[in-house]
């Protein structure tokens, strides 16, 4: 990422800032229409679930300038959502739900270069967690 | 930050690849899969990606074993794979020969005895360059189910019949690598560097490697180790041509190495002059030579043009010819292409630069119009090479002019004044005399920071230069320098003296008349000639020796910010700068970054601001601009002290005492000094420094920064400045000013409704930690007015504008508990608590869990030293 992209998308972010739980809510609402399949993996209370999201979101984006801390955040995830059967190709699905969420949340100031911060910092968040669900994914699962 | 890069390299990350990780996964423990194919180009990761597959297999307890086929090994049957024959090499049966049948069984069951019955994960790498024995006895093996076989395959290879038998039925599963997407290789860059990487850097890296993988490892080894890639301030910068290791010029070595000489000629000579129209190309190869190339994916060929197709294989194609070879592709190039057309135009730079890389000495006709084209491009570095290869008896005035600029824009700025001094002793007009005095001003002033100097060359110029527009635009010019070193009186006094003049005087004058209005206090009119500055020169197009257009840009930028439009002062500053990461324009960069870490201060976005200021510190250093790097450093001092971080602000401010002093902005560099005092606890010398710079804005006319300097004052010492902050409202039309004149009277006077009122103005123009601290002043006059109910309200809104403060710690944020800061979240948190909010209601309200409300409230107590709600309440002297 360069510079500009990590403030782009912090800048963006406090943007959201009180429609936090709006994000949440239109994010699920969004994965779940894209790949109603996912549905059944969240086993836990969606409310909270928002929650966690919400939590989970802040404390990446600003973890974002400096990368040790941003590596705990996203391994430590990957690893726990290996337990919950989530692949590869469900980030790809994540990623789009969430950047159909901004859109929603952010109108129009979710422009191009916005956008591709967001892609970029997804991408970079989604490999790191992936690896960290690769080095804790049990035999056979 | 380099020993870790190093660590992290020898962890070169994969990206991209886990789903074929996942393939993997799952055709090994499926059990009814015999094997993997990984398919790809060379260098995009499929040995990586075997080896990955292996250590994963490990990991979970399988055994593993490894074969490479090679050049080599293929000759000699069961070579490669003496590593799998557990079982010996047979014995000879009685007509002498090895029976490969029992061989392959006897392997088998060696195998299966050595590893107690688990399949062992095999990886073939390059299996197509393996013998037939090794083959078949691998096919054998994982058709039994002994093995696992992980085999590559590069693209374009005939792939061997175990594979396409053991395809047909099923039973392999097959991966296709590709090379990295963009996305995919920002990520790779940013992991394997530790950290962001700047917008040009980054651009740079894709289009050389185009996402191959191998390339990418390669490229960045060598930027590393030849220290052409380097780390400032936390990003990444590249300083310098990305360098071609020995490594990768063998790996491209490999992929050319089978070429006809016929069709490696025409590589080469692509490599050197491309792109080629396809039509003339026709004329030097046959056409099936051309196909053939195309074929094999190392030319790209569109309707007119043909170029090699990875820009990787032209650098080493190039950098691996003999000498003579390249100068005479070069020389028999020029000369043909000056030959087909009477006026070179736009190819006189090709062919100088043809000429030049053959060693050869272009006409110097040639090479000036070839430095004027390099220079339309901003390619001053190219403008140096081709001057400089002018003879020194053909150096005209222009060419001086080209060469000072070129000089000067590269940093090379005693060069720069040599150059422009010798240009101004020969012969030439009275418009390039102009602009040879214009860029020897300009170098002094900003390259080698002497304003003395400038104004001397300005003034020498005048008894040259005496036309009405040239003449003009000196005097625009004299202004500029007044503007650019701290004294915007003198330069609106000089510009009053000057006629409207043509569009470029127009220019000038616009360049150095916006900071000085805005500052002295005349935002509306400051904007109002910015904007029509930039229409001018956009108009005017790009001419020597002037400033770059973005320039308008940052003069705008600054404006709004003195009239306290900030949220547009920032969005115009973000666009601005993504236009010139883009266009690669140091100075534009250091000053768009610079504008977007003032306005963040403004704003109170503290911990945004020093992001700012630190990434123009990297630039500022690398691109050796001494003055704008001083105002930088400033910048950067003042977040980290306004952050309460004293020692970094007062390392930054050592750092900077190290460079030359540059008047521009003159009290706000010192606002550095005065915070920096007050976060190291020395309120009296920082009162002291405030007073010095506020008497340095005012003997200057800098009114905006008095203000500034002033009310600074009052926020850190509680010093009563009120008096001349009203006079200077009523001589600025900045709603900022007339805000900041408003809570200075309010503080004086304790007047808890009109310290709110101050609050309402800053909040209203965007300025949060200023509205935080006059809220937090308006609930300290509340409560001492026993208003317990306003009280609370101007505390709960003055904690919630310090949250969006991002860290910020001045003593104007009233710590009501005491002297132990709480944190934004804790504060909100405590707040509502007080209130007496559940923490379950918090919970919602704030859209945080149960637990970490309850974590946060353990810690404001803590902080509070109260054990209870109650105490909570009490501690904020609340009514509840």
């Amino acid at each position: 990422m360069t510079p500009e992209q990590i403030a782009l998308v912090q800048s963006s972010f406090e943007r959201v800032g009180p429609d936090l739980p709006n994000l949440a809510t239109r994010f699920y609402q969004e994965l779940f229409g894209l790949n109603p399949a996912l549905r059944p993996l969240f086993t836990t209370d969606l409310t909270l679930q928002k929650v966690r999201f919400a939590e989970k979101l802040t404390e990446i984006v600003w973890a974002f300038p400096r990368l040790p801390e941003l590596l705990a955040h996203t391994r430590a995830l990957g690893a726990r959502h290996a337990g919950y059967g989530v692949r590869a190709a469900d980030y790809q699905t994540v990623c789009d739900a969430l950047l159909g969420a901004l859109a929603a949340v952010l109108g129009d100031a979710f422009d191009a270069p916005t956008r591709e911060a967001w892609v970029t910092a997804y991408n970079l968040v989604a490999e790191t967690m992936l690896e960290g669900a690769a080095s804790a994914r049990p035999i056979g699962a | 930050m380099l020993a870790a890069v190093t660590t992290t390299l020898q962890r070169w990350p994969i990206i991209g690849r886990r789903s074929e990780l996942e393939v993997f996964e799952k055709a090994l423990c499926s059990g009814e899969q015999a094997g993997l194919v990984i398919h790809g180009r060379p260098g995009v990761g499929k040995t990586r990606l075997a080896d990955e597959c292996l250590q994963w297999a490990a990991a979970s307890g399988y055994p593993t074993e490894r074969v490479v086929g090679s050049r080599t090994t293929d000759l000699l049957p069961l070579g490669a794979v003496t590593g799998l024959l557990a079982g010996g090499l047979g014995r000879p049966g009685p007509d002498g020969q090895v029976n490969m049948v029992a061989l392959f069984e006897d392997t088998r069951r060696a195998l299966l005895a050595r590893h107690e019955g688990h399949r062992l994960v095999t990886v073939a790498d390059d299996v197509t360059l393996l013998d037939a024995a090794s083959l078949a006895l691998l096919g054998y093996l994982a058709a039994q189910g002994t093995i696992f076989l992980i085999a590559t395959v590069r693209t374009g290879d005939p792939v061997p019949d175990l594979l396409t038998d053991l395809w047909r039925d099923g039973r392999a599963a097959r991966v296709d690598l590709q090379d990295l997407s963009r996305t995919q290789l920002d990520t790779l860059l940013h992991l394997a560097l530790g950290g962001p990487i700047e917008a040009g850097a980054g651009r740079e890296f894709w289009e050389i490697t185009e996402g191959n993988p191998l390339y990418v490892h390669e490229l960045v080894l060598g930027a590393l180790e030849s220290a052409v890639l380097v780390e400032r301030s936390g990003v990444w910068h590249l300083e310098g041509r990305l360098p071609a290791t020995s490594r990768l010029r063998d790996l491209v070595e490999q992929r050319i190495g089978g070429l006809t000489p016929q069709a490696r000629s025409v590589l080469e000579l692509l490599a050197l002059t491309q792109p080629l129209e396809l039509g003339y190309l026709e004329t030097t190869a046959p056409s099936e030579v051309l196909e053939s190339l195309e074929r094999a994916g190392l030319i790209a060929v569109t309707d007119w043009e043909v170029r090699v197709a990875h820009p990787l294989h032209g650098e080493v194609v190039r950098a691996a010819m003999p000498r003579l070879r390249t100068r005479g592709i070069l020389l028999a190039e020029a000369e043909r292409l000056e030959a087909s057309r009477p006026d070179p135009g736009p190819a006189a730079l090709r062919i100088a630069v043809w000429r030049l890389d053959a060693g050869g000495r272009p006409d110097p006709a040639i090479l000036v119009r070839g430095a004027h084209l390099a220079r339309s491009a901003h390619d001053f570095r190219l403008v140096r090479r081709l001057i400089e290869a002018v003879p020194a008896d053909k150096v005209d005035g222009v060419a001086a002019l080209l060469l000072g600029e070129a000089l000067y824009e590269t940093g090379a700025f005693e060069a720069a004044e040599r150059a422009l001094a010798r240009g101004q002793g020969l012969p030439s007009s009275e418009q390039v005399a102009l602009r040879l005095a214009v860029m020897r001003a300009k170098n002094a002033q900003w390259g080698l920071c002497q304003t003395e100097a400038a104004l001397a060359i300005n003034a020498a110029a005048r008894a040259v230069v005496t036309s009405p527009p040239l003449a003009e635009e000196l005097v625009a010019d004299e202004a500029s320098i007044w503007t650019f070193s701290g004294h915007p009186d003198r330069a609106l006094e000089v510009l009053e003296r000057l006629p409207d003049g043509d569009r470029r005087t127009r220019v000038v004058r616009a360049i150095a008349a916006a900071p000085a209005l805005a500052v002295t206090g005349r935002t509306a009119e400051a904007l109002r000639v910015a904007e029509s500055g930039y229409a001018d020169h956009i108009a005017l197009g790009d001419e020597l020796a002037i400033a770059h257009p973005a320039m308008h840009i940052v003069n705008q930028v600054f404006a709004l910010a003195e009239a306290g439009r900030l949220a547009e002062a920032e969005q115009l500053a973000r666009a601005g700068a993504e236009i010139v990461a883009s266009n690669r324009v140091p100075i534009a960069q250091i000053f768009f970054a610079t504008s977007q870490g003032r306005v963040a201060i403004l704003q109170g976005r503290l911990a945004t601001a020093r992001r700012y200021y630190a990434e123009a510190a990297g630039l500022a250093e690398a691109s050796l601009f001494a003055g704008p790097r001083r105002l930088v450093l400033s910048g950067l001092a003042l977040a980290h002290a306004l952050l309460g971080e004293s020692d970094a602000a007062a390392r930054v401010l050592a750092e900077r005492a190290a460079g030359p002093a540059f008047g521009f902005r003159g009290p706000e560099q010192q606002l550095a000094d005065a915070w920096t005092a007050i976060a190291s606890r020395h309120p009296d010398q920082g009162a002291r420094l405030f007073r010095e710079a506020a008497s340095l804005a005012a003997s200057t006319g800098h009114r905006t920064n008095e203000a500034w300097v002033l009310h600074d004052l009052m926020r850190a010492t509680g010093e009563d400045t009120s008096g001349r902050l009203r006079e200077l409202a009523a001589a600025c039309d900045s709603p900022l000013v007339s805000a900041r004149a408003r809570h200075a009277a309010a503080a004086r006077a304790r007047n808890a409704r009109e310290l709110a009122g101050a609050a309402d103005d800053f909040e209203a123009l965007g300025a949060l930690l200023l509205a935080a601290e006059a809220a937090s002043g308006a609930a300290e006059a509340f409560t001492r007015a026993g208003d317990r109910r306003a009280a609370t309200a101007a505390l709960r809104r003055a904690n919630v504008l310090t949250a969006a403060c991002e860290g910020a710690a001045t003593p104007g944020l009233v710590q009501p508990a005491g002297a132990v800061p709480l944190s934004g979240r804790e504060r909100e948190i405590v707040v509502l608590a007080a209130e007496g909010m559940t923490s379950r209601d918090i919970a919602e309200r704030l859209y945080l869990s149960v637990r970490t409300v309850d974590n946060h409230l353990q810690h404001a107590y803590a902080k509070l030293g109260v054990s209870s709600r109650a105490g909570l309440a009490q501690a904020l002297g609340s009514e509840s």
